[in-house]
C-alpha cells in the first residue's frame, strides 16, 4: 500500500528500483530476500526496518552487489546495474556500516579521501575535498586530518565514516545501522547532525535499522519488512503510525504509536496559545489586572528583552510586600524552541508548573505557550488526515502494486 | 692462550666468517620471505589449500638438517648452494604461517568497507590487508631469521660459509686446548649476529608499520 509522499519535495523520480530481487543463500531452504520490488525516490531517506533476520542487510548489500542477487534486477538512476562492473558501481554509492570499518593504518584524511583517490583525482583536489567533507561533519580539519582512527571517540569515528562515504559526492548512500553501536545521547546528536547534513546534500539514502523510533525520526519513507524482506507497509512515517496496514505493522510500531506520532510535528506547526504576561517593573495593580485575565494562578514576568523571568501569583505579591517582581514567585522551568517536536513539548509539560510549556525563540524571547488541549487537537487532526489518506489510496487501483510509487 | 686472546688473534677470521654467515642467512630469509608471503596470499582464503601448505612447510622442518644438507650435495654440489636451498626451505613455515594468520586477523568490517568503496581485489590486498597484516608477517620473518642463524652453522658440513667452520674444526680437535676456544668463538659469533639481526628487525618494524596500528 502506498500513498503520495508528502514529507519531501522530490519530483517523484525513482533513483533505485528493485525488481523481484531475490537472494537464496546456499544451503538455506528459504529465500533471505524473496522477490522484493521496491522504488526508492530520489533525494529521500528510505528506511528499511524490521525484526532481526528479516533480510534488511541482505537487501541493502545487493544494492551495491556486495551480495550478488540470485535473481531479479537492480536499476540505478534508470540504468540496469545488475551485471555491470561492481567496483565502478560501488564508487558511485556511499557505504556506511555499523562497525564503521575505518582503515586503522591510514590517517583520517587518507580515509576520507579513499574514493577520490580510487577515481584518480590529483592530490590537491583530494585534500581540498577532504577538508570540505570534514567540515561538513563538524570536524575541524586542521585538528583531525592527521590523526589516526584509534585517536577518535566512537561518535567521531562515525562522523568520519559518513564523511568517507560522501567522498566523491555519490548520488546514493547505503547505511546499515550507522548509529547502532553508539550511546543514546551521542546517537541522538549524530542523527540530528545527519538530518541537517541531508537537508543540504539531498542524497538518496537507504537506511537500515531495527529500531522503529530511529526509522520514524530519520525516514521520509519507511519500508516495514517481514521475513524474506516481504513488505508489510511502505509509506511515510505519519501514515505508518496513524494507519498501520496490518497487525504486523501495528505490533511492530508497538503501543507507543500515539506518542511516537508527536515526534513528527513541531511546535511551530501548531498555533501557540497566548497568555497575559507582565514586564519586569510593572506595578502591583498592573500584575493584579493580568492575574484576573489569565486562566492560571500566576502570570509570567518577562525581562527587558522579553525573556521569561518568574511566575508570580497573587499570594506571592501579598507575601512579598514591596519587593521587585524578579524576587517573587518561582523561576520558570526550561522552555522549548519553536522547532522542538510536540514530544519535547509534552515532556516539558508533564514536569512543568501550571501544566504548560513555555515556547521561546532562539534568543530565549517568549513566543507563547503550549498546553495539553493543543497537543490533543494535534493528535486528532493527524489521525483524521491519515485515515482519509489511507482510504483514498485503497480506492486507487494504480497503487495496488506493493512497493511502487504512484 | 685464553679465550679473549684467541678472539683478538683470530679477529680477521671472525669478521670474515661473520659476513659470510650473515650474507647466507640474509639471502635465505629474503627468498623465504618472497616465496612465503606469496604462498600465504595465495592460500589464506580457503581452508584446504591453507592447511595443505602449512603441512608441507611443517614437514620440511622435520627433515634433520644434517641429512638435508647432504642430500642436496647431489644436485647442487658442495659450498653455499645446498645450504641456501635448505635454509630457504626451513625458513618458510614461520613466514607462511604468520602471513596467513595476519591476513586472516584483519577485521572483516574493514575489508567490507574497502570492498564497498569500490577497491578491486588487488587494491584491497595491497592497500589494506597487507599493511594491516604486516606487523604479524615481519614477526614471522624475525623468527625465521633466528632459526636460520643457528641452522646455518651446520651448513659447514657441506663447506658452506659461516661460523660453522669454527665449530666443526673445534669438534674435530676435541681434547686439545684450542677446541673449546673454537667452539666458543663460533657460538659467540652466531649469538652476536642474532642480536644484530634482532635489532635491525626491531627498527625495520618500527619504520615500516603505520603509526595508526603501532
Ligand atoms: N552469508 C550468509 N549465508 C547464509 N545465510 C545468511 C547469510 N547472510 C545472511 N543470512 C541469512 O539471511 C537472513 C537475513 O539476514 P540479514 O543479515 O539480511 O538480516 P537483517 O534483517 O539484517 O537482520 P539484523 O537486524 O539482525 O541485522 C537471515 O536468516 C540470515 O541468517
Ligand atoms: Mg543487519
Amino acid at each position: 500500500m502506498t500513498s503520495p509522499t508528502n514529507a519531501t519535495s522530490h519530483d517523484g523520480r525513482v533513483m533505485i528500483r528493485l525488481e523481484e530481487l531475490t537472494k537464496k543463500f546456499p544451503g538455506q531452504k528459504q529465500n533471505a530476500v524473496d522477490s522484493l520490488t521496491l522504488d526508492i525516490p530520489e533525494g529521500d531517506i528510505v528506511v528499511l526496518v524490521g525484526p532481526s533476520g528479516c533480510g534488511k542487510t541482505t537487501t541493502m548489500k545487493m544494492m551495491n552487489r556486495i551480495i550478488e542477487p540470485s535473481s531479479g534486477r537492480i536499476i540505478l538512476d534508470g540504468e540496469d546495474v545488475t551485471s555491470s562492473d561492481p567496483d565502478q558501481l560501488r564508487r558511485r554509492i556511499g557505504y556506511v556500516i555499523q562497525q564503521i570499518g575505518l582503515f586503522p593504518h591510514q590517517s583520517i584524511g587518507e580515509n576520507v579521501g579513499t574514493v577520490p583517490k580510487l577515481l584518480g583525482w590529483d592530490s590537491k583536489r583530494i585534500s581540498t575535498r577532504v577538508d570540505e567533507l570534514l567540515e561538513m561533519v563538524n570536524m575541524e580539519p586542521s585538528q583531525f586530518r592527521n590523526r589516526y582512527p584509534k585517536q577518535l571517540s566512537g561518535g567521531q569515528k562515525q562522523r568520519v565514516g559518513v564523511a568517507r562515504a560522501l567522498g566523491a559526492d555519490p548520488d546514493v548512500m547505503l547505511m546499515d545501522e550507522p548509529f547502532g553501536a553508539i550511546d543514546p545521547i551521542t546517537r541522538d546528536r549524530l542523527q540530528n547532525e545527519f538530518l541537517r547534513l541531508q537537508s543540504e546534500v539531498r542524497k538518496t539514502i537507504v537506511f537500515v535499522t531495527h529500531d522503529i523510533d530511529e526509522a520514524i525520526k530519520m525516514g521520509d519513507r519507511i519500508a516495514i519488512l517481514q521475513d524474506g524482506s516481504h513488505i508489510a507497509q511502505y509509506d511515510t512515517p505519519e501514515q505508518i503510525l496513524t494507519a498501520p496496514a496490518n497487525d504486523f505493522v501495528a505490533d511492530f510500531i508497538g503501543k507507543g504509536a500515539s506518542l511516537k506520532r508527536l515526534n513528527l510535528s513541531r511546535v511551530a506547526d501548531i498555533g501557540l496559545k497566548q497568555l497575559p504576561t507582565v514586564q519586569l517593573g510593572t506595578d502591583r495593580e498592573g500584575v493584579m489586572a493580568a492575574l484576573r485575565q489569565t486562566e492560571l494562578s500566576a502570570v509570567l514576568v518577562l525581562d527587558g528583552e522579553g525573556r521569561p523571568l518568574r511566575w508570580v501569583g497573587a499570594e506571592d505579591l501579598q507575601r512579598g510586600g514591596g519587593r521587585p517582581l524578579d524576587e517573587l514567585g518561582l523561576a520558570p522551568e526550561a522552555a522549548v524552541e519553536a522547532r522542538a517536536t510536540l514530544s519535547d513539548a509534552l515532556n516539558e509539560l508533564i514536569t512543568a508548573r501550571y501544566s504548560i510549556t513555555i515556547v521561546v525563540d532562539s534568543r530565549g524571547v517568549y513566543q507563547g505557550v503550549v498546553d495539553i488541549d493543543q497537543i490533543n487537537d494535534a493528535i486528532r487532526t493527524m489521525r483524521s488526515t491519515a485515515v482519509a489518506k489511507a482510504r483514498e489510496s485503497l480506492t486507487d487501483d494504480s497503487m495496488a502494486e506493493q512497493g511502487r510509487l504512484p | 692462550m685464553n679465550f679473549f686472546e684467541f678472539l683478538v688473534a683470530r679477529s680477521e677470521d671472525m669478521l670474515e666468517l661473520g659476513l659470510g654467515h650473515a650474507a647466507l642467512v640474509g639471502a635465505a630469509v629474503l627468498i623465504a620471505t618472497v616465496i612465503g608471503v606469496l604462498l600465504g596470499i595465495a592460500t589464506y582464503r580457503k581452508e584446504k589449500p591453507r592447511e595443505a601448505i602449512l603441512a608441507v612447510c611443517g614437514a620440511f622442518l622435520t627433515v634433520p638438517s644434517f641429512a638435508l644438507f647432504v642430500l642436496l650435495i647431489g644436485p647442487l654440489g658442495l659450498g653455499w648452494k645446498p645450504v641456501l636451498v635448505a635454509l630457504t626451505m626451513y625458513g618458510l613455515l614461520p613466514i607462511v604461517r604468520n602471513t596467513i594468520t595476519g591476513l586472516r586477523e584483519v577485521d572483516p568490517a574493514i575489508v567490507e568497507s574497502a570492498l564497498g568503496m569500490g577497491m578491486s581485489r588487488r587494491q584491497r590486498l595491497l592497500r589494506i590487508e597487507l599493511p594491516l597484516a604486516w606487523p604479524v608477517i615481519i614477526t614471522g620473518v624475525r623468527v625465521t631469521t633466528l632459526v636460520l642463524l643457528g641452522i646455518a652453522a651446520i651448513g659447514s658440513i657441506v663447506l658452506g660459509p659461516g661460523y660453522g667452520e669454527f665449530i666443526f674444526t673445534g669438534l674435530a680437535r676435541v681434547g686439545t686446548p684450542v677446541a673449546v676456544n673454537l667452539v666458543l668463538a663460533g657460538t659467540l659469533g652466531v649469538i652476536v649476529l642474532a642480536i644484530l639481526f634482532d635489532l635491525a628487525f626491531y627498527l625495520l618494524r618500527k619504520i615500516t608499520t603505520s603509526q595508526g596500528i603501532r
